[in-house]
């Protein structure tokens, strides 16, 4: 989102309450969304959940072309569009909810800190094994990235974006990297929240922050979701305080819900 | 191990030790960790075994490029500067350097390598100055443009514009860093506790050059040194562990060229006089090549040949009217 058009929004924002009509928009939940959009998806609809601002999710076979970054999920709220967690988190303040006000200086430090660590480690390993691992990405993500389309659309935007995704990994360092060792990283970083949580309830003891809901988006998605090894949640279950944690956070902001 | 394991990174310059990231975040480790590594600085990466920079070298054979990764190697020879962190301080410098990467990165690669002015003035300058003859034409260009793909694919974006608005994006995310950096360190003198971790290297790495370097838009210069906790920081990890190379850019400040022969500038007086007079050589080859082809030279060479000619046809004139 251009700056000037950000300046635009959030003073828009400020001016307007959080109407009912609030929307996200993701793609089709059962036959083409893959696990790095579902966890992003998710994550911010915990994070809304968790400030107690009512959203709709709606799917859509080109959520990916209508989001102003290109990325997914976006809100539309109002006559505003807002894409990926960070900016969302960004206008939701400007709406006087916020879920780090309490925090002090260094403890939010330590929350950017903690969610560019998930988005570093997390998504970009999550990312690798849906485009890079050869066998996943014949299997389920070029099959599922393309479901909407028919032949030869398919194929071209289906690779397209694997290209993409694999000149990003060389770009960050990880086109050298084996599977083997990518599960390492993931690993690495569970261990890194599972020792930041420790027996707190939260990230930062009773106060749910947006760093809880990117956590639980990333986990409990890939919890989840069936890949073709089950190995990466493999990883994440021998952390048990941070599989309470994702129970913990389902059962308070989605079971009760439903029920 | 028998040998120590070689580093080969690029030579340091404004004070520092080296002038790239990633070179200041490996070497800074080996210091705290105090690991024996045989260092190479150098300003030629082709000379390098892997030809990248920095690049460490095990045994003769096996290469590893990436900080990160001869980071581990240190850490597995018992060279670990982490050994004191609790399992959360670890937890917590592992999240600190990914959001070095994630917000602090792009701005450093927009600075040093799209921004026109600095990129021009310092960067291509400063590679150009350094590196030998032929690569130093076309090194310096082939470097921006891995760096502005590495830029495009890190943000996701289809066109990356050098205009104003990719600036303040890039700058309002590293200031932002750079303050949280700034309240996490507070006012100790490493991240963790009194000895210098993982995350420190980083940080100097990120940091120092940005701080030292003398760039023309120097935006986020400004703010870090207006951060004056991370910016003593700096200075400090320089004085500490890297005493020679201060000093030398000391002795570059009151130019004493004779009691430093190494220091900064004089280093390469040598080096541009070949090049001035390899230059002239082409030149000369130049100019020489295209005279003989364009016929210059051979019309010269039948100015000079015809005279004769001429002499005895005059003279066969001569001897004709003689006779």
């Amino acid at each position: 989102m251009s700056l000037a058009a950000e300046a635009f929004v959030s003073q828009m924002a400020a001016a307007e309450p959080w109407p009912e009509s609030a929307t996200l928009y993701q793609p089709l939940k059962e036959d083409q969304i893959l696990l790095s959009d579902c966890a992003s998806s998710l994550a911010v609809q915990t994070y809304l959940r968790m400030c107690g601002l009512p959203v709709q999710v709606v799917c859509r076979a080109n959520a990916e072309y209508m989001s102003p970054s290109g990325k997914i999920p976006f809100i539309h709220v109002g006559n505003q569009v807002v894409s990926e967690l960070g900016p969302i988190v960004q206008f939701t303040k400007a709406k006087g909810n916020s879920l780090s006000d309490g925090l002090e200086d260094v403890q939010r430090a330590e929350m950017k800190a903690y969610m560019e660590l998930v988005n570093n480690m997390l998504l970009t390993a999550e990312l690798y094994i849906q485009w890079c691992d050869d066998a996943t990405a014949a299997e389920i993500s070029r099959p599922r990235y393309s479901s909407p389309y028919s032949w030869p659309l398919s194929n071209i935007l289906a690779y397209q974006k694997q290209w993409e995704v694999r000149r990003k990994m060389n770009a960050v360092g990880w086109g050298g990297k084996t599977l083997e060792q990518v599960y390492e990283d993931v690993s690495q970083c569970c261990q890194a929240l599972s020792q930041r949580l420790g027996t707190q309830p939260y990230f930062f003891n009773k106060q749910p922050t947006e760093l809880d809901a990117l956590v639980f988006g990333h986990l409990f998605t890939i919890l989840t979701t069936r890949l073709t090894s089950t190995e990466l949640a493999e990883r994440i279950k021998s952390y048990s305080n941070l599989l309470s944690f994702c129970r913990r956070i389902e059962q308070t902001y989605f079971e009760d819900k439903s029920s | 191990m028998a040998a120590p394991d070689e580093l080969f990174c690029w030579e340091g310059d404004w004070g520092l030790p080296s002038v790239s990231t990633d070179c200041l975040v490996v070497l800074a480790y080996a210091q705290f960790a105090g690991a024996p590594l045989k260092l190479r600085k150098m300003s030629n990466p082709w000379r390098s075994p892997s030809g990248l920079l920095p690049t460490l070298r095990i045994n003769q054979k096996e290469t590893l490029t990436r900080p990160s990764d001869i980071i581990i190697h240190l850490r597995k020879q018992k060279y670990n500067a982490d050994y004191d962190l609790s399992a959360k301080e670890g937890a917590d410098s592992l999240a600190f350097i990914s959001l070095l990467e994630e917000k602090l990165k792009p701005a450093l690669i927009y600075t040093f390598w799209v921004e026109p002015k600095n990129y021009v003035d310092v960067t291509r300058r400063w590679y150009a100055d350094h590196m030998p003859f032929p690569l130093n034409f076309f090194l310096p260009g082939r470097m921006q443009r891995g760096q502005l793909e590495k830029l495009r694919l890190l943000r996701g974006d289809e066109s990356l514009e050098s205009g104003e608005e990719l600036e303040k994006e890039l700058y309002r995310d590293a200031t932002e860093c750079l303050n949280l950096l700034s309240q996490r360190l507070g006012s100790h003198k490493f991240f963790f506790g009194d000895s210098p971790s993982s995350l420190d290297a980083f940080v100097f790495g990120h940091l120092a050059p940005v701080l030292r370097s003398k760039l023309p838009n120097g935006k986020l210069q400004q703010h870090l040194k207006s951060l004056d906790n991370l910016s003593n920081f700096c200075s400090n990890i320089l004085l500490l562990y890297f005493p020679r190379d201060g000093r030398e850019s000391c002795g570059q400040k009151t130019s004493s060229p004779a009691s430093q022969p190494d220091g900064g500038d004089f280093d390469h007086v040598p080096n541009k006089r070949r090049k001035q007079l390899l230059s002239a050589i082409v030149a000369l080859g130049a100019m020489l090549s295209y005279a003989l082809l364009t016929g210059m030279v051979s019309i010269q060479q039948e100015a000079l040949e015809e005279p004769p000619d001429r002499e005895t046809v005059v003279g066969s004139h001569g001897e004709d009217e003689d006779g």
